[in-house]
């Protein structure tokens, strides 16, 4: 397929309103630290950066490469953030829904962050050349079927234009479609083969925002509860657990997908599920914070037909 | 000894080695990326691509079984696994990076214990390294000392050659041994010059400058601006052709099962968590500052040498834009 170029022409407005505001609610005291994104050496790449000082609004960035889901740096599991006082964080849509998400389970109060919405033209799926052109070949998979490109309920959103954007394909649900078509026993094929290639590295797990139990209980030693060798017994335990325990939950960011070096389709399962539990549940993540999430409440009209 | 050989040949020699059962791994496609595999024929080779993982796993596998146990009533049987088993392999393709690699590691599994596992793979292996015609900028050999032609570590050493095939370069008797067994697929060198090399473009590091910086700097709140975005996946590790960190556990039940040695990484939480439930690295910082120290200090005091080869790898996968030549440029400035 021939790849048309999206239309990034907004990136700069957005950098340089996101400096700007930085600037002033690390200056008047509304925040006491900004998490956003800064340029890293190779040419086009970005990291996240943590900014307390005004000075550091700088070195704040917008590009298609700004692919982080910051919300991760807001869970328990990682501690190193400062965490006196209200943060700014920039977000797009998706990793809205994360945060969202995170108030949901009691992990974050909403008058403890300052939200910096993006209005986002999407991202690039894949880092691994950050210097990339965002084309429709190139953009994420989660882009692809966005319905929600301008982050709502933030404190700030740069006021831009956001261009017409190029037809893109419905890659998770073309591919769902052809899951769904496969006999069970290819379909267990299939998953066997992807979760065949995982080396454990965790990476999926580190990156999620909903991954933030203090012990996993795949690093469980003792009792050991699933079998940590990267092999295929191991590993398919630890794709179930992550599946179920996502479940409900994720937000469909696709941190996960992206940061796996083995390029295993984690989303695909994410989304698979999500689909499953909007169809039984009729739940789905969204901007709304709800505080119970589809399987961890019991309502008497559960659809109950899996049981038999 | 140097030789040449022509692009039909050298495809023919992989043939003629796969058809006398010979095993050889190298660059080949594996789904969506490029893995060092077993090769099927000369066909699979893939030359333009560096591997998603390092070479490392040839001689360090990602999960290997090191004995069994089996238990009925109170007898407990065990079996060992015999490294004898391994097959001999040869290993083609093999990026300067990766083959400089091989050679850090054989320090490291010889020294106090001899990683009988590791050093049967090793000596049951032939090394023939490629040199590199292009790179990206997170190439960085050339700011380690090394070169996208360095023969460290290699046995063969092949450089493309305008026109297509390669000049061949013994590096070592196993070398010698290969290009004596295949004369006849072999020419002289006939003074065709050699494709342009790849051209990183860090310019060198002064280790030692690094390193004496690390040697006082062990606290230091740099750390902290470094590697707070870091989120402890052991990606980085995992893809090093240098990280050579692994854990042993038994798996099974009760009644039988398996002692197995894998991959570890010092960037997860678990590496130094104690019994005591102690955890000396509890915060990420002092994760990261270990990946560092051991690669430009620990190994260096040691070993006389650092612990990466400039591949690359960990500032690709990177999934927080975390670049160790990024890292070194920073404090090669404090230094
Ligand atoms: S499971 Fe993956 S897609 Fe879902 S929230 Fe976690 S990182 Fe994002
Ligand atoms: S990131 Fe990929 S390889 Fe690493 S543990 Fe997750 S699925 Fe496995
Ligand atoms: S530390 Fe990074 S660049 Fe150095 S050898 Fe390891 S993966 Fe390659
Ligand atoms: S780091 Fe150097 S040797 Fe390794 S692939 Fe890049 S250019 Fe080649
Ligand atoms: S440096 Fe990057 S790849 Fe390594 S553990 Fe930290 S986040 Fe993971």
């Amino acid at each position: 397929m021939q790849s048309d170029t999206v239309d990034t022409s907004c990136h700069a407005a957005i950098a340089e309103a996101v400096r700007t505001e930085a600037r002033r609610i690390l200056s008047d005291g509304t925040v006491t630290a900004v998490i956003g994104y800064a340029a890293s050496r190779r040419k086009g790449s970005t990291q996240p950066i943590v900014i307390t000082s005004v000075d550091d609004a700088d070195k704040l960035i917008f590009s298609a490469a700004c692919v982080n889901n910051l919300a991760v740096y807001l869970t328990k599991a990682k501690k190193d953030v400062p965490r006196s006082g209200r943060i700014g964080v920039v977000v797009k849509s998706c990793d809205l829904k994360a945060l969202v998400g995170l108030m949901g389970e009691a992990q974050l109060k909403r008058e403890d962050l300052y939200l910096i919405g993006i209005p986002c033209t999407g991202v690039l799926g894949s880092v691994l050349q950050p210097a990339a052109l965002l084309t429709t070949a190139s953009i994420a998979s989660k882009c692809c079927e966005c319905t929600d490109r301008l982050p709502p309920g933030c404190d700030f959103v740069p006021s831009v234009q956001l261009p017409q954007q190029p037809r893109l394909e419905q890659r998770y649900t073309d591919e769902i479609a052809r899951l769904e078509a496969m006999s069970p026993a290819e379909r267990w094929e299939y998953w066997k083969e992807q979760f065949s290639k995982c080396i454990k590295c965790y990476a999926c797990r580190q990156v999620c925002p909903f991954c933030f139990c203090e012990q996993c209980l795949c690093d469980r030693n003792r009792p050991q509860m699933v079998e940590q060798t990267p092999r295929p017994a191991g590993n398919t335990a630890w794709h179930l657990v992550r599946a179920m325990h996502l479940a409900g939950r994720c937000a469909g960011c696709a941190e996960c997908e992206r940061v796996c070096p083995m390029d295993i389709p984690l989303n695909l399962l994410n989304r698979k599920m999500a689909r499953e539990l909007k169809e039984l549940f009729n739940s789905e993540a969204g901007f709304e914070v709800r505080d119970k999430g589809p399987l961890n409440s019991y309502q008497d009209d559960d659809d109950q037909s899996f049981i038999r | 000894m140097q030789k040449q050989i022509t692009e039909a040949n050298f495809r023919l020699l992989l043939d003629s080695l796969l058809f006398k059962g010979q095993r050889v791994v190298g660059p080949r496609r594996s789904g969506g990326t490029v893995l060092y595999e077993p090769l099927a024929s000369a066909s699979d080779l893939v030359t333009d691509e560096l591997p998603r993982r390092s070479v490392k796993e040839a001689f360090f596998p990602v999960c290997e079984d090191l004995l069994e146990y089996r238990k009925e009533g109170q007898q407990v049987a065990l079996s060992d696994v015999t490294a004898e088993r391994f097959p001999e392999t040869v290993l083609i393709g093999v990026r300067p990076c990766d083959a400089a690699a091989v050679p850090v590691l054989d320090a490291v599994f010889s020294w106090d214990y001899k990683d009988q596992f590791f050093l049967e793979r090793r000596a049951r292996t032939t090394i023939i390294g490629l040199a590199c015609t292009s790179s990206d900028d997170a190439c960085f050999c050339s700011a380690v000392g090394l070169s996208p032609a360095d023969p460290k570590g290699a046995d063969l050493m092949l450089t493309p050659l305008v026109g297509g095939g390669f000049l061949v370069e013994s590096q070592s008797e196993k070398g010698e041994a290969f290009l004596e067994t295949w004369r006849d697929r072999f020419a002289e060198p006939d003074g065709t010059q050699t494709q342009a090399l790849a051209t990183p473009a860090t310019q060198p590091f002064d280790l030692k400058r690094i390193k004496a910086w690390l040697d006082d700097h062990f606290e230091d709140a740099a750390w902290d601006s470094i590697a707070t975005r870091c989120v402890g996946c052991g990606a980085c590790a995992f893809v090093c052709p240098a990280c050579h960190c692994f854990d042993i556990v038994d798996e099974g039940s009760e009644k039988g099962g398996k002692r197995r040695k894998f991959w570890d990484a010092c960037g997860f939480w678990k590496f130094t968590h104690h019994a005591s439930g102690h955890n000396p690295r509890d915060l990420q910082p002092k994760r990261y500052r270990n990946r560092i120290m051991h690669k430009f200090k620990y190994y260096d005091d040691k070993f006389g040498q650092t612990l990466c080869t400039g591949c690359g790898r960990c500032i690709r996968v990177c999934p927080v834009g975390i670049d160790i030549a990024g890292v070194l440029e920073e404090i090669q400035e404090k230094g």
